[in-house]
């Protein structure tokens, strides 16, 4: 087995660390934007970059409510999210395995 | 929705930054633990300094009511650490549980109706005990037997059926052990109360911690 077996999507420090955190959630809940960002410790420009290829392949749902300064984004894994990152540990594991 | 032909192209050649599987293991295990510990409400050192310090203010109650006969309850010299130990508890409790579950909203906090069901098991337990009080019910039940076993069987069983009903079983089986060591107490006399319920809550509350440690470890999912 080869790194190509790794998700290309999860496989970057940013988004994998994003991810994690996101899965740390018990399932059915979300976590809000800036509460993320400051676990993070990413930019809000890099974060939303991030979190929008995430959410482009369904790993991941945003929602926003309010209007304004009361606006509020709140982030939460997908349950396609969560399969794929068990899919990324169990071919992690595997390759530290094969070391 | 073709899943598979989005995430190939969302991964950019070059993004993983040399990430070999080594370092994302580390990475990944790092930062699950780290947003485990940062989401609990009550982490493991919070419960142990709990455990310890009921401990402490039950066993100092118990060592003062331990020679009364008849029991009268608690000096006045002893009833500060009880204060302290109730409003030390509730301050650290609210301060960690908000800073934890900043920014998270969903099935995990607890709705308005549980909100409501605990506040009342509590206030209802302390308006009893003033009923009672105030029926001419003797001393050792209302100021012994009754504070050591009564909120413990009704909060605990209260909680565990509140945690029962989203099937979160440790938390419903810490509701049934306080629940338990409410009922122990009331075989033990008024002054007896005290000692079975500072052990048996520390005890209660260490396992909790570990439950919680061993939770933030395990490598399964939460």
């Amino acid at each position: 087995m080869t790194d190509d077996a790794l998700d290309p999507l999860i496989h970057v420090p940013a988004r994998l660390r994003i991810v994690a955190t996101l899965a740390a959630l018990e399932e059915g809940d979300t976590l809000s934007f800036t509460r993320l960002q400051d676990m993070i410790g990413l930019t809000p420009g890099n974060l939303i970059i991030h979190l929008r290829k995430l959410e482009d392949a369904d790993y991941l749902s945003s929602e926003k409510t309010g209007n304004g300064a009361a606006s509020r984004t709140t982030v939460a894994l997908t349950s396609y999210g969560r399969a794929a990152l068990d899919a990324y540990t169990h071919a992690l594991r595997d390759l530290l395995d094969g070391l | 929705m073709n899943r598979t032909r989005k995430t190939t192209e969302a991964g950019t050649a070059g993004e993983g930054g040399g990430l070999n599987p080594r370092e994302a293991a580390t990475l990944f295990e790092q930062t699950r633990l780290q947003a485990r510990r940062q989401f609990e409400p009550a982490p493991p050192w919070l419960l142990v300094t709990r455990a310890a310090m009921v401990l402490a203010t039950c066993g100092a109650v118990w060592l003062s009511v331990r020679g009364q006969h008849p029991y009268q309850g608690p000096t006045a010299a002893v009833l500060p650490v009880v204060f302290a130990f109730v409003a030390v508890n509730l301050g650290a409790t609210l301060v960690v549980a908000k800073r934890a579950t900043s920014g998270v909203s969903g099935r995990s906090r607890l709705r308005r109706a549980e909100i409501i069901v605990l506040a009342v098991a509590w206030v209802a337990v302390f308006v009893v005990m003033g009923v009672l009080a105030g029926a001419g019910v003797s001393r050792p039940i209302v100021y012994g037997l009754y504070p050591t076993t009564v909120p413990f069987i009704v909060v605990g069983l209260a909680w565990a059926a509140i945690m029962a009903s989203r099937a979160n079983w440790r938390s419903c089986g810490t509701g049934l052990a306080v629940a338990v060591v409410g009922a122990a107490g009331a075989f033990a006399g008024p002054a007896g109360a005290w000692a079975v319920a500072g052990l048996g809550l520390f005890v209660v509350l260490v396992g909790n911690a570990a439950a919680v440690a061993w939770r933030q470890r395990s490598t399964g999912p939460r």
